[in-house]
């Protein structure tokens, strides 16, 4: 067993949460919440709770992150507190259901997808898809 | 002795716990356990999602001694997928006092917000009549699947072999967890209580 242990340690090809494909979508949703959105694009995102979500949130960019891995609540809180450590973060929803974030952003800043995607890399998971709305 | 007291015990004396052995980045961990082997309380921060260290105080139940390791746990694989997370970890420990007086092992789990499954292998070497292994399997369903922030419940059963005690015994397990805090509670007629707490800062 310790031989395992050792062989395993030293020559298995250490894979980290791998950085899956992504793909990146920005739209103009000024002022909508519908499931699909001005150009026809479907928002990959429970409505309701999209709609939820977006009471009282006026003039910012939103963020809509696919993550994969998030399969506990230690999962989401973690990400919940990379995020929230951002001043330009004024409001953010995991869904574990959909391993969906929902991030709401100061209108002032551009978002930065490949910090978004490093701030989930550093939380352990990964992140496969971003969707930013400006409302 | 009731249920309260046990657990209250449980957190002012010492202990020992394999799950979540990493936190997120800049995360720290306490981690309490008690069973018939040891108590112990192991507290580590994750410079990183790969990796943590940690220290661990133990009270030996069996070879009557203290000791306190400094840790070090590798996560060595991780695969995540849309609905499910797995992972395998190597987990070492050297007590402060004595360095021929250390462990090694592994332990991994494979977990979906319904189920979960894990194992777990530790080789204890101390002096030579000390030297033991203990393995575990776990498996799990949480009968509800509840929303980030909501009240978690696992039900699970745990099987533990040491060649301390050379016990094999299979055992039911609760685990609740809420927020940064989880708790494990087993129960076993040869091996009495199997307690874990665990908090994340």
């Amino acid at each position: 067993m310790k031989k395992i242990l050792l062989a395993l340690f030293i020559t298995s090809p250490l894979v980290w949460a791998e950085e899956g494909s992504m793909d990146m979508h920005h739209h103009s949703h000024e002022g909508h919440l519908h499931d699909t959105m001005v150009n026809g694009k479907n928002l990959e995102v429970n409505a309701e709770r999209f709609d939820k979500f977006m009471e009282g949130i006026i003039d910012m960019n939103i963020a809509i992150v696919s993550v994969q891995g998030m399969v506990c609540d230690f999962c989401a809180r973690g990400i919940e507190k990379a995020f929230l450590k951002d001043l330009n973060v004024k409001k953010i929803d995991v869904d574990l259901d959909s391993g969906k974030v929902i991030i709401a952003y100061s209108k002032s800043i551009e978002i930065d997808p490949d910090l978004i995607k490093k701030k989930i890399l550093m939380n352990g998971q990964n992140m496969t898809d971003l969707q930013i709305i400006k409302v | 002795m009731g249920i309260l007291k046990i657990l209250v015990c449980t957190l002012v004396i010492a202990v020992n716990v394999e799950a979540r052995p990493i936190s997120y980045s800049g995360g720290s961990t306490l981690m309490i356990k008690s069973d018939n082997l040891s108590n112990s309380t192991y507290f580590h921060y994750s410079p990183s999602f790969k990796y943590s260290i940690g220290i661990e105080n133990t009270n030996d139940k069996i070879f009557k001694g203290n000791k306190n390791y400094i840790r070090f746990t590798y996560l060595l694989n991780r695969k995540n997928a849309l609905s499910s997370q797995r992972n395998l970890y190597f987990q070492s420990g050297v007590d402060v006092a004595n360095k021929n007086n250390h462990f090694y092992g592994a332990h991994g789990d494979w977990e979906t917000r319904r189920w979960f499954a894990g194992f777990g292998y530790k080789n204890v070497q101390g002096k030579i009549k000390n030297n033991y292994e203990n393995k575990y399997l776990q498996f799990g369903v949480a009968p509800y699947i509840g929303d980030y922030g909501d009240f978690h419940t696992w039900l699970m059963v745990k099987t533990k072999k040491s060649s301390l005690t050379k016990n094999t015994s299979t055992y039911p397990v609760l685990k609740f967890f809420s927020g940064d805090a989880l708790i494990e509670i087993g129960y076993d007629n040869q091996t009495n209580w199997d307690l874990h707490l665990m908090y994340r800062f």
